[in-house]
């Protein structure tokens, strides 16, 4: 317990200091301060995407244990399937780039990049004038949760550093145990393919990339720990490369469908596709 | 793919050869099954889950593929990969442990190998292995015979089994936990583990952590300390069967004044024993003979008491006080006055009831008995279990020597009016699922009834468990009563010691109030929680990786000991081509157990060619390994310390089997 409230607490503090900096720098004194007269408005103009993901949040938490036992019951074992198909890459990658300072940064990645990376483009996507955007976001984040927890269901893999352990060390876990309190209540190790991480992480990264207008300084950043974080996971041993190719085709495809289900002027047609998606 | 491309180009030459008018020739080519490559899937836990057994399989799997079988690994939880292998047969080989935490009596290998329960589901017999004029035979005559005789049966038992290779021992490993003495000490360097382990402990007085602990005690000094103020207070509430006020032992509690420092969120009591472990199945189930769920079953035996335990190979009347030979088969009882948790009194009928149920968990109810999956070679050494008296037992052994005995006696002695509910077919929704289940066998036990030392708190699936000392306890309850006089109203001699062939180290034990394992995620985890204080010691199996961990720890030390859980790799001998004990024998050759020992083990192992090798007293000169390199039966296939595949594939090829041009094994489609 207090191993994961110590986690908890570190977290908080550095991606808050962290958000903090990078909206001061990033959005701008101006666009926070009409966020801050606006806030309630645009919280009201997104309550229903914002409702989907919350129902989809709160179904992974409740409904995780259960669909893990379906998985494990009726689930398609691919562990094999995936070795098979990539072989050592994932060895490979450490083999050749393995060093302490990489693995000290890709861990740092992993865990306080990651939720940076997932918590910043809210914020700054809210203090836009237009709540479309935003929108959009929160479509794409509730999409990869539900679209990945029925991808975990079927396919029951584990990563790398659980089937070659000789060859790929747990490195995030071995330097930091501590992280796998926090992790383990987030995370069945059985539910590896699509990473979760590699497609929420390219989702944001693409995002970047669309409103690169609005925010030309978040783009290079966004693309640098989204790339970070999809390495991260294959260098740490978490993740097989097929894990990390399924995530992005994942971010793509809610990207996409973002766009389909809330068009420009903020959506009609959305929220009809946003509940038929429960 | 190519396969379905090839055989429609057979029919598009058979369609050319049937305007030729040699239908019959095509007939005899197209209907023939051709033959791909051979395929065997591996199942091994992860190694988050059990950091040795994945590494075995994976260098196995290595060496298969380098002979031309293609081995696929399927990693899978404990839970399943146990269902998989043990109650539904469906797997080519595994690898996993031996269910015997100790250094056992060969007789394990009866409920392991023989052929009588080839269709039975459960730790008898896992491989469909049948040799009825070798193995049977053996098994059955070393359990009736006795001294040298019997030596010799187990040697050439031993022999047979290991040229037969219906499974192949790869090492004994030691019993590996990292444990931090600033609470409890005394910690064995036998079993660290084991009930007797954990029983043996003792509290640290006025420790860092205890600062209460003294207080607690008050007066008392040494040994007794906290117990003897809680037996005291039991004494008193004994006879309304409340002994939860007991548990809590108010006065440790209040007094901790400690700084509260890095302790757990709990802080409280000094008193708990703290546990991690990265197998969480005993925090879903509490089914004493469930086979899924059970490792070496350490904490459902503290749940359930056995009429004798054994600790360090010495023989304990547990709830047994006493037995003697009666007559030629025959066993008679005597049992200690015990409590079932819920206050009923643990009678002879409940250990009848008990020998007969395991034997068949349905009571006759269905068609064909539905034994236990667990402990049925124990069982099977017992013919009939009657109750004489209140307190005594009879068992009629089937004429076997007294070892093979005294294993019958360690089995979980379970309460009648629980179990006997649980003998109906087991139902999904009222619906019968399989009829050769019963509810005794699938249930999860919530809330086990037991009678042993420690009882059932609280539990949060996959989470944490967490048991309390059982202050009713014959341990606990006589230790203060031989201080206090016991009422003997029984006829028997009760002038005796109650606690009469318990050895000192157990009384008034055990030194915890309560007992909490949490669930880790991998063995790194749980030795770090050891070495920052938020537990006393590791349960689980410790990989190559957290070994060194713990040395780096300054306040965490390694103990470790002697095990019987062998790691083995298990083959499905109702599948062809491991239906061969030739192939079987050629499998065996391509591990290096010298090798694995140092890479899986960190060379915390012993190699072994037999299942017995824990007990060297039993295996002949021939079967020990000693100092050698390789293994004396099936030597490891290699060319200056690597495997050579040619050779291997030259063996393969003296038995009968085929290669493509690519060197891949030939198997017949199916």
């Amino acid at each position: 317990m207090s191993p994961l409230l110590s986690v908890v607490g570190s977290l908080a503090l550095w991606v808050g200091s962290a958000l903090l900096v990078a909206s001061v720098a990033i959005v701008g004194p101006r666009r926070l301060y009409a966020l801050w007269n606006d806030l309630r408005d645009r919280l009201w103009e997104i309550r229903k995407p914002l409702a989907a993901l919350v129902v989809v949040l709160i179904a992974s938490a409740i409904g995780r244990s259960s669909l893990q036992t379906v998985s494990e019951l009726f689930g398609l074992p691919l562990t094999w399937a995936i070795y098979a198909l990539e072989g050592n890459f994932v060895a490979w990658v450490q083999a050749t780039f393995g060093s302490p300072r990489l693995t000290m940064y890709f861990s740092a990645v992993y865990v306080y990049g990651y939720v940076f990376l997932l918590a910043f483009p809210f914020l700054a996507y809210l203090a836009l004038p237009r709540t479309t955007t935003v929108k959009r976001l929160i479509v794409a984040y509730a999409l990869n949760y539900a679209i990945g927890l029925v991808l975990y269901t079927i396919v029951l893999a584990h990563g790398p550093r659980n089937v070659m352990p000789e060859m790929v060390t747990s490195l995030l876990f071995t330097h930091n145990p501590e992280f796998m309190a926090l992790t383990g209540e987030v995370n069945e190790p059985t539910n590896v393919f699509p990473s979760l991480h590699t497609s929420l992480s390219v989702t944001i990264g693409t995002f970047a990339v669309l409103t690169r207008r609005e925010y030309p300084l978040w783009t290079p950043i966004a693309a640098w720990l989204a790339t970070s974080v999809v390495i991260a996971t294959m260098y740490l041993g978490i993740h097989w490369l097929t894990d990390v190719i399924g995530g992005t085709a994942l971010a793509l495809g809610a990207v996409y469908l973002s766009y389909r289900i809330v068009d420009e002027d903020g959506g009609r047609e959305g929220e009809n596709g946003v509940d038929s998606e429960e | 793919m190519t396969r379905q491309a090839s055989r429609r180009g057979v029919l598009a030459g058979g369609f050319a050869a049937l305007s030729a008018g040699c239908l019959g020739r095509t007939r005899n080519i197209a209907g023939r099954d051709r033959s791909s490559q051979l395929t065997l899937e591996i199942n091994a836990p992860p190694a988050d889950r059990d950091p040795n057994a994945i590494r075995i399989a994976r260098h196995l799997a290595e060496n298969l593929d380098a002979v031309g079988i293609d081995a696929r690994i399927n990693t899978l939880g404990l839970t399943d990969l146990r269902r998989k292998v043990l109650i539904n047969h469906n797997f080519d080989v595994y690898v996993g442990q031996f269910r015997e935490a100790e250094p056992f009596d060969p007789d394990a290998m009866y409920g392991f190998t023989h052929s009588q329960f080839v269709a039975e589901s459960g730790w008898q017999n896992p491989f469909g292995f049948t040799d009825i004029n070798g193995t049977d035979e053996l098994l059955a005559s070393q359990r009736r015979m006795d001294g040298d005789e019997r030596r010799e049966a187990v040697a050439d038992l031993q022999r047979t089994l290991g040229e037969l290779q219906p499974f192949t021992v790869v090492a004994f490993p030691d019993p590996l936990t990292a444990v931090r003495e600033d609470r409890f000490e005394n910690w064995t360097n036998r079993q660290p583990l084991s009930v007797g382990g954990l029983l043996g402990l003792e509290r640290v007085d006025g420790g860092g952590a205890g600062g209460g602990e003294t207080e607690g005690g008050n007066g008392t000094d040494g040994d007794g300390a906290n117990r003897t103020a809680d037996g005291n207070e039991t004494a008193d509430g004994n006879e309304t069967a409340d002994g939860n006020e007991t548990a809590d032992n108010e006065t440790g509690d209040g007094l901790i004044d400690d700084t509260p420092l890095a302790d757990d969120d709990g802080a409280s009591d000094a008193a708990t024993l703290r546990l991690v472990t990265t197998d969480e199945r005993i925090t879903q189930n509490w089914n004493p003979i469930a086979a899924e769920y059970r490792h070496y079953g350490t904490f459902t035996s503290l749940l359930y008491d056995r009429l004798a335990l054994v600790d360090d190979g010495e023989v304990i009347p547990w709830l047994a006080a006493d037995w003697g030979r009666v007559g030629d088969s025959g066993i008679e009882i005597s049992l200690r006055e015990a409590d079932w948790h819920d206050g009923e009194p643990v009678t002879a009928d409940d250990v009848a009831f008990t020998y007969e149920f395991l034997r068949d968990t349905a009571m006759g109810t269905t068609e064909s008995p539905v034994p236990t999956p667990t402990f049925r070679g124990r069982v099977s050494a017992v013919d009939e279990a009657t109750a004489v008296d209140e307190a005594t037992v009879r068992l009629t052994l089937d004429g076997v020597t007294d070892a093979v005995g005294v294993r019958a006696l360690q089995v979980p002695i379970l309460p009648k009016h629980v179990w006997e509910e649980r003998t109906g077919v087991a139902t999904i929704g009222g619906f019968e699922f399989d009829a050769e289940t019963t509810e005794a066998v699938v249930t999860n036990n919530e809330n086990p009834i037991g009678s042993g030392p420690v009882r059932f708190v609280e539990a949060s699936p996959e989470e944490s468990v967490a048991f309390e000392r059982n202050p009713d306890h014959f341990l606990t309850r006589a230790a203060d009563g031989s201080t206090g006089g016991t009422d003997g109203d029984d006829s028997t001699d009760d002038e005796a010691d109650p606690l009469a062939g318990i050895p000192e180290r157990f009384r008034g034990k055990p030194a915890f109030d309560r007992l909490e394992i949490e669930v880790m995620g991998s063995d790194i985890a749980a030795v770090q929680a050891v070495g920052d204080g938020f537990a006393d010691a590791t349960v689980s199996n410790l990989g190559p990786d957290s070994i060194p961990r713990i040395g780096r720890e300054a306040d965490a030390r390694l103990v470790t000991g002697q095990s019987g859980g062998f790691y083995h790799v298990g083959y499905n001998t109702r599948r062809a081509p491991l239906s061969n004990p030739r192939f079987r024998g050629v499998l065996a050759s391509l591990i290096d157990k010298r090798t694995l020992v140092d890479t899986a083990f960190n060379g915390y192992a012993e190699a072994a060619v037999s299942p017995l090798a824990a007990t060297p007293e039993w295996v002949p000169s021939d079967l020990r390994w000693e100092d050698r390199e390789t293994d004396p039966v099936h030597p490891f296939v290699s060319e200056s310390g690597s495997l050579d595949a040619e050779t291997a594939r030259d063996r393969l090829r003296e038995a009968g089997y085929r290669f493509d041009e690519e060197g891949r094994l030939l198997a017949p489609d199916t």
